[in-house]
């Protein structure tokens, strides 16, 4: 991305970060505290977006943005879904073939997409959404046509439903969790290195010996893949999918959580998503402006806070200086 | 079977010429600010609005509400302009991405003012034009006539005045053009509030045809990036040849296959044209 203004990852991981990691802890507390049903409905649909939107994150810490993250949560859906239904595999057999499989579509069409950079990319990645959308509708046997799945089972593991709300959610912050863990993983190790350098300078990268394009194909895959596995949980908790859940509206609420949470910060997903998915609850009195309000923060956070809301924290104290 | 031919061929015309209509102004707008301008199609769907709100509430005569149309649809373009595309001029994919936000914002926008329900639109004529066997009704040969002065009107203020060779020039090169007196502050505002204003007359003649909601911008936006993509970002030429090409493939794959077919075969031929040619049947290499 063309943002120079954009740091890279901060490197005092002091008192900021501990600060940020116990308020998050607490954040996932409240359903519990409230006890409402509905607040962990809520709290499951923060963490299934920051899902989806870190996958999205791993995408564009190599410099790039997908309009097709929804195509891939809707292949990972349909895989475990079809996985569970047609075949009665369990749903711990069908949840990482849902990974793999959204994996292995991102592994053999990167090569020749991510040659296209920039807006180029964008373009592309809208049209194959676009195209999954025609295609499914247009095989009903596998995609249940316009009218969907409806009916989808329950997440069980090892024979165990996950039938309370709470226990959905649990299961979904330690899924979250271990997507977080991973992509952190991933920064502090030698792939994390290439990303950034790809993101900052492809020439400079590419003739520093890092193998770009291959740089390129892997974060994708692995954001493509961890759409995937986003879309089975949301599948099986939401008990619905058809062609149209997984359209260009669901890419493009990705790629907000992802710009108003930050970029290129590992937590941008996590705060983008905990800034906006639970946003509409607050302005219940107004939720016809909810979209209105969605686009609003949206261009505002690109045009004062182009690092997202992540770098909050940095640009008030450095107000707050020049101010004195 | 030359009956359905011919047939075809003169609605896959009509569509290209709107089709034109919208990838022009959305390929201007790309090629002045390099803005991939996902709100394009809101700008349809303002101009069909604008044209109901003139014939029906105020009861004008059409040729006037169309006029009026451009000219809110301008002041609405270089108001837009600096209020959200300014601070994103060197910055093609934080202008994109806002651009995802204003397309949120007029729709929903339009969604709390209008309703969601369609409104009909009177006719503006009725009958059909016959020749020989082929019949065209003149609702539709009356938006064809009138795209198509537009279009020339909009060619010749492009090529033949002082204004459109600034336009052109900006495009060309943005450094160069403001060295040689091209003044920006002016260009940029007009620029964008002429390629919206294409779009809001495009949205305009379509009114009568398809009705009005305010969700009629999205088929005319994906429509207008098929034909920028395959004419090549910022190719005027490009964007006209590939307009009446997927006016035409529309037209007779629909005729003769069915309408579903038309939409994947497009879509196939738009990602085999990015990956094989990403600068577009005539555009300039430059991705």
């Amino acid at each position: 991305m063309s943002d120079t203004s954009v740091t890279s990852p901060p490197k005092r991981a002091g008192l900021g970060s501990l600060g940020f990691a116990l308020c998050v802890a607490l954040l996932a507390l409240v359903p519990w505290f409230t006890g409402s049903v509905f607040h962990f409905h809520i709290a499951i649909m923060v963490c299934l977006g920051a899902m989806a939107a870190a996958g999205l994150a791993t995408i564009a810490w190599v410099g790039q943005l997908s309009l097709a993250h929804g195509a891939f949560v809707g292949i990972g859906a349909y895989t475990c879904v079809l996985l569970v239904t047609r075949l009665d595999m369990p749903f711990l057999v069908g949840l990482p073939a849902a990974a793999v499989f959204s994996g292995a579509v991102a592994y053999i069409i990167g090569t020749p997409l991510l040659r296209l950079r920039g807006v180029y990319f964008v373009l592309i990645t809208f049209a194959l959404n676009e195209l999954f959308r025609l295609v499914m509708l247009e095989f009903p046997s596998v995609s249940g046509g316009s009218s969907g799945i409806a009916g989808i089972p329950k997440i069980s593991l090892f024979g165990w439903e996950l039938r309370d709300q709470s226990q959905v959610y649990v299961f979904t912050l330690l899924m979250l969790a271990a997507v977080m863990a991973l992509l952190w993983t991933i920064r502090r190790g030698p792939l994390g290195r290439w990303f950034s350098a790809v993101e900052e300078n492809m020439a400079l990268a590419e003739s520093s010996g890092i193998p770009t394009a291959r740089t390129q194909n892997m974060a994708f895959v692995i954001g493509s893949g961890i759409a995937g596995f986003t879309g089975a949980i949301m599948a099986h908790y939401i008990g619905f999918i058809s062609p149209v859940t997984f359209a260009f509206q669901l890419s493009v609420s990705y790629v907000i959580i992802l710009v108003v949470g930050g970029r290129l910060a590992l937590a941008g997903p996590l705060v983008g998503a905990l800034f906006l998915v639970p946003l509409p609850e607050f302005l219940r009195s107004a939720q016809e402006y909810q979209h209105i309000i969605y686009g609003v923060v949206l261009i505002i956070v690109l045009r004062f806070l182009p690092a997202g809301l992540t770098a909050l924290p940095g640009k008030l104290s450095q107000w707050r200086r020049s101010g004195e | 079977m030359s009956f359905l031919i011919a047939q075809s061929l003169i609605n896959g015309v009509i569509l290209g010429t709107l089709y034109l209509m919208m990838a022009i102004g959305f390929t201007l707008v790309f090629g002045i600010m390099r803005i991939v301008n996902f709100a394009h199609g809101e700008f349809y769907m303002i101009g069909a609005f604008m044209a109901l709100i003139g014939v029906t509430w105020l009861g004008l005569p059409y040729a006037a509400t169309l006029a009026l149309t451009v000219v809110f649809a301008v002041l609405l373009g270089a108001l837009v302009e600096r209020v959200v595309f300014r601070p994103f001029r060197s910055d093609e994919l934080s202008g994109m991405i806002a651009s995802l936000g204003l397309a949120m914002i007029l729709q929903n926008g339009a969604l709390i003012f209008f309703g969601p329900d369609p409104q009909a639109f009177p006719a503006m004529v009725s009958g059909v034009l016959r020749f020989g066997d082929l019949i065209i009704p003149k609702s539709r040969a009356l938006t064809l006539g009138i795209g198509v002065v537009v279009l020339i009107g909009f060619y010749v203020l492009l090529m033949h005045t002082r204004f459109g060779r600034g336009l052109r020039a900006l495009v060309q090169d943005q450094q160069v053009a403001a060295l040689y007196g091209v003044r920006l502050e002016i260009m940029y505002p007009l620029g964008l509030g002429l390629g919206i204003a294409l779009a809001a007359v495009a949205g305009a003649l379509m009114a009568p045809l398809f009705g009005v909601s305010p969700f009629i911008g999205a088929a005319p936006l994906l429509k207008a990036f098929i034909v920028v993509i395959l004419g090549g970002l910022g190719s005027i030429p490009g964007a006209a040849l590939a307009a009446l090409l997927l006016g035409l493939i529309e037209s007779f794959t629909s005729s003769f296959v069915s309408a579903s077919a038309a939409d994947i075969v497009t879509f196939a031929l738009v990602v085999a044209v990015l990956l094989i040619r990403p600068s577009g049947i005539l555009g300039r290499g430059e991705a």
